[in-house]
């Protein structure tokens, strides 16, 4: 089934390899581990600027009739927010995790595709940097995360705002397609002799099935934002009603792709959970067959299910109600997910850690944004709860108490294996109760804020009509939640003074999963030798029987390495001078910028990596 | 590797396809595009029934090209087949979308 | 398949499936043209959706020539006939050969983007234009999109051809030719949608 690499290069080895230190060693790697660390530093920079767009929108709404942001610049805000968001924080940390732990996870040396994995962050990253640098040029997009036309077209949103708003999502857009095909491929292909799909970790199938959704949502995507751009920059007409477009059209293509999207964001989270709780539940998951079978479920729901988010357009009783039905039924396998969960933790010999409390208090957090979906479910219902702060405080508590809330789990619980540091667990549990009690000040009240009618997107509203004091309430939850990402920051940036490589394999003690089976941090190569699975919990397993060390599934030799490039990071910066091109009418900087990917991607075809060997120990040159 | 199972290995993989199956999978494609092409010039069918032939005709070419020239139904292909499929289903969604929820 | 070791020593006929790397490039293909038939799909949709704003420009029904479409759907076709061969003749190890069918199928494409370029600039006069319509804007970014992708194919199979030239049919080079004939196949099946979408469907009304 599954084999080990053979070198696909010659039979002489290249003995000298190309290798950078220092940042050109940054800007060259193709090593799944520094990809994750790449991903989660460009993740925790966006999520910081994402952070104080919140925060300052909930200043604007401290109080009524406030005017610390004016009208424009609050739709720049809440536009930016949302994007930045759910694009370039959210997306990164997942990749980030899926880089780090996946290949470890399945016994592999890298994933399938190295190169693509490098150009996928860098494509990521320069369409995130192009997208924030329309705050210095004289205007975010202001249409919302969601860009709705005929707002987003020319006729209403003159500016280049907009135009940004495409070209930088476009660009990040063919790093998130490369990243899922990468783990895709990597999964089915790559992993280690015994290593069966159902003895995979949980974390991997999550994986495996959210990098699924990425491959079918983001090309519908890619084409709204071509649509868009066709409109908006070359007199196009999809959207367009005078001319024959269509703005039904643009809400349909963006929900395909939208709905999946979140999906995307939290199966991962849901993989997450269904690893740390056993760890320190000290028991094994509960229910795994039925926890891949309700993944499987959600995904293929949520692709059913997308025009829950149209309910007031007028599609009609029929499409309403199936919709509305189809929406509902996701709550019953991530039903069975909430009580595998719980049922994971009754019995088990529970630890209190930082990683733990995130894991404990995502099952509850979750399961409110959860209710208030099954809610929002009921198109009739929906009809009062639409655009109104209701929405906002439902997919706030699926979105921050989800996926947030796991990544923050995720972070203490694989930071050792990532950076070879412990977070410290004081530092760590102060974040999570400021963040978790700043989350429910935050967001609890936005359902009622809702219910009274209070308008989502409105930058400002009048007084006395019993909204006053809830955005009180929200706003010094927003300040709180701040302060605990602070805190968490801090974490980081201190746990980098302690000594790296004295940590066990196996910090918690009680891994299951054969991520714990390597060097915390593991060496450039993972395996020294690809390793034999005996079972589900593979490496829990091999403890149990009394060993120290995975059983090798192939002999000591020479490892074979591929090449470290600059081409990865040139392509995304000819894509980014492309993007520029575009947004300015430029065709000469288009054409330049095109020209320039093209020509790497030549260069990629007619230079042949051959890649270098590395000898571990023992291993004769 | 057992040496019988070597020998009968060697003597399959030795056995190399001939072009005889592609070239029957052109000459298919080929008249299933006249057919398509035929329906629409002569006129006078009908709407309903031309667009039902040149559905099913462009189904069958498609598939047969995908099966026989992409090796879809060679062994070895399950994900290929799965992805395949997996795309035509939410490609099949946006046209329903487009032919019944979109108006003006 | 995995590389299974002849005793004489010869190379196994299917190098591209011969080495992980080989496999992974090629699942990965599969999984990318996947996403294709949702960008093609989602493209297919909106034109279906847009298809009768004709607004004042010229209808579908007086716009397309079907002769002229049946010679561009030939061209596709015998190209990915060609392409299928030059496959054959890799696993044949006959590298002429293949040199010889990739030409083939390279100068083929090149006759269908010249024709589709003849055929856009003739429409573009009749007042046929991405800026005229709904229908107008979705049937060049659907058309166009296709052809892009044709005019990319043959680029790539352009850049393949020209290493076979100097660089050995092996398992890093099969791959490669593999996977680019498994995209121009694939850009043939779009075309029979378009065909019968696009230029059928429209002249049926």
């Amino acid at each position: 089934m599954t084999t080990h690499a053979i070198p696909a290069s010659h039979a002489h080895a290249h003995a000298k390899a190309k290798r950078y230190t220092g940042i050109m060693d940054w800007l060259t790697t193709v090593d799944h581990k520094k990809i994750a660390i790449l991903y989660l530093l460009a993740g925790l920079l966006f999520f910081v600027i994402g952070g104080i767009e919140a925060i300052l929108i909930r200043i604007q709404l401290i109080k009524p009739l406030n005017n610390f942001l004016d009208a424009q610049t609050f739709n720049e805000m809440l536009t930016m927010h949302g994007t930045t968001m759910i694009f370039l924080a959210a997306m990164p940390f997942v990749f980030a995790f899926m880089n780090a732990v996946i290949p470890l996870q399945i016994g592999a040396r890298d994933v399938a595709y190295p190169f693509l994995n490098a150009l996928g962050f860098w494509t990521f990253f320069f369409g995130a940097v192009l997208l924030n640098i329309s705050w210095f040029t004289g205007g975010a997009p202001d249409a919302g995360w969601t860009s709705y036309v005929p707002l987003a077209s020319n006729t209403y949103s003159a500016g280049e705002g907009v135009d940004y708003y495409v070209m930088g999502l476009q660009i990040s857009g063919i790093g998130s397609l490369l990243g899922g095909i990468n783990f895709v491929a990597t999964i089915i292909n790559m992993r280690a002799p015994g290593m069966s799909f159902m003895r995979l970790p949980l974390f991997t199938w999550a994986s495996f099935i959210a990098c699924v959704l990425i491959v079918f949502a983001f090309p519908a995507l890619t084409v709204g934002l071509v649509a868009l751009m066709f409109d908006r920059l070359f007199m196009g007409n999809f959207f367009d009603v005078a001319d024959g477009g269509n703005t039904i059209l643009w809400e349909h293509i963006f929900w395909i792709f939208g709905h999946p999207e979140v999906y995307i964001l939290i199966l991962p989270a849901f993989g997450i959970l269904s690893e740390i709780l056993p760890v320190f539940a000290r028991k094994r998951l509960f229910g795994y067959s039925s926890m891949v079978f309700a993944l499987v479920l959600i995904a293929f729901l949520g692709f059913m299910v997308w025009a829950h988010h149209m309910f007031t357009t007028g599609l009609g009783p029929v499409a309403n109600a199936l919709f509305s039905i189809g929406t509902m039924l996701i709550a019953v396998p991530t039903g069975i997910k909430v009580f595998n969960w719980l049922f994971t933790l009754w019995g088990g010999s529970i630890k209190i850690t930082a990683a733990s409390l995130y894991a404990i208090a995502f099952i509850p957090t979750f399961v409110l944004g959860g209710v208030t979906g099954v809610m929002l479910a009921s198109a009739p219902a929906d009809y009062q709860y639409h655009d109104t702060y209701f929405v906002v405080g439902h997919f706030h508590y699926v979105i921050v108490g989800g996926i947030v809330l796991a990544v923050y789990g995720g972070l203490h619980f694989w930071w050792p294996k990532m950076f070879g540091r412990m977070l410290n667990e004081t530092l760590g549990k102060i974040t999570f109760w400021t963040f978790y009690i700043g989350f429910h000040l935050t967001f609890f009240v936005h359902h009622f804020l809702g219910l009274l009618g209070m308008p989502r997107r409105v930058y400002t509203f009048l007084p006395n009509q019993g909204f006053d004091l809830m955005n009180l309430i929200s706003t010094i939850g927003a300040i709180l939640m701040g302060v605990g990402t602070l805190i968490l920051a801090i974490n980081m940036l201190l746990s980098f003074r302690q000594p790296k490589g004295q940590l066990p394999n196996d910090p918690w003690g009680d891994g299951r999963s054969m991520e714990w089976a390597l060097p915390s941090p593991p060496p450039e190569y993972n395996w020294k030798q690809i390793p034999l699975v005996r079972g589900s919990d593979a490496w829990w397993k091999e403890k149990m029987e009394g060993n120290t060390e995975m059983q090798p599934a192939e002999p000591l030799g020479p490892i074979h390495m591929p090449s470290p490039s600059i081409l990865p990071f040139l392509m995304s910066v000819g894509f980014f001078v492309a993007g520029f091109g575009f947004i300015y009418h430029l065709n000469w900087l288009t054409i330049a910028g095109l020209l320039f990917v093209l020509l790497c991607m030549a260069i990629r075809s007619l230079k042949d990596d051959h890649g270098y060997h590395i000898y571990p120990e023992g291993v004769k040159e | 590797m057992a040496g019988n199972q070597t020998v009968t290995n060697e003597a399959k993989h030795h056995k190399l396809e001939g072009p005889q199956k592609h070239i029957i999978v052109y000459i298919l494609s080929l008249a299933l595009t006249i057919i398509a092409f035929a329906a629409v010039a002569a006129g006078g069918l009908g709407d309903t029934f031309t667009y039902t032939i040149l559905v099913i005709m462009a189904i069958i070419q498609a598939f047969s090209q995908m099966a026989f020239w992409m090796h879809m139904k060679d062994r070895g292909h399950l994900f290929p087949t799965i992805a395949i499929i997996s795309g035509v289903v939410v490609a099949f969604l946006m046209v329903v979308l487009a032919i019944y929820w979109c108006w003006w | 398949m995995s590389a299974h070791q002849h005793a004489e020593g010869h190379l196994p006929h299917e190098l591209e499936k011969a080495t992980l790397e080989g496999r992974n490039k090629i699942l990965g293909f599969w999984i990318f043209l996947g996403a294709e038939v949702v960008l093609f799909g989602t493209l297919f949709g909106s034109y279906i959706a847009l298809r009768h704003q004709v607004l004042d420009g010229p209808p579908p029904e007086h716009l397309f020539q079907l002769p002229m479409v049946f010679l561009m759907t030939l061209i596709l076709l015998t190209s990915s006939l060609f392409s299928v061969f030059a496959v054959q003749a890799m696993h044949r190890q006959k590298v002429k050969v293949l040199i010889g069918w990739l030409i083939g199928t390279v100068l083929l494409g090149l006759s269908f983007l010249g024709l589709e370029i003849y055929e856009f600039v003739h429409y573009v006069h009749e007042g046929h234009k991405v800026s005229a319509s709904a229908f107008g804007t979705s049937f060049y970014t659907l058309v166009g999109f296709h052809g892009a992708h044709v005019a990319f194919g043959v680029l790539w199979i352009s850049l393949l051809t020209f290493q076979l030239f100097y660089k050995k049919l092996d398992t890093i080079m099969a791959p490669k030719i593999y996977i680019s004939m498994l995209y121009w196949h694939f850009i043939d099946v779009v075309w029979v949608f378009i065909f019968t979408v696009v230029y059928l469907m429209g002249k049926v009304g």
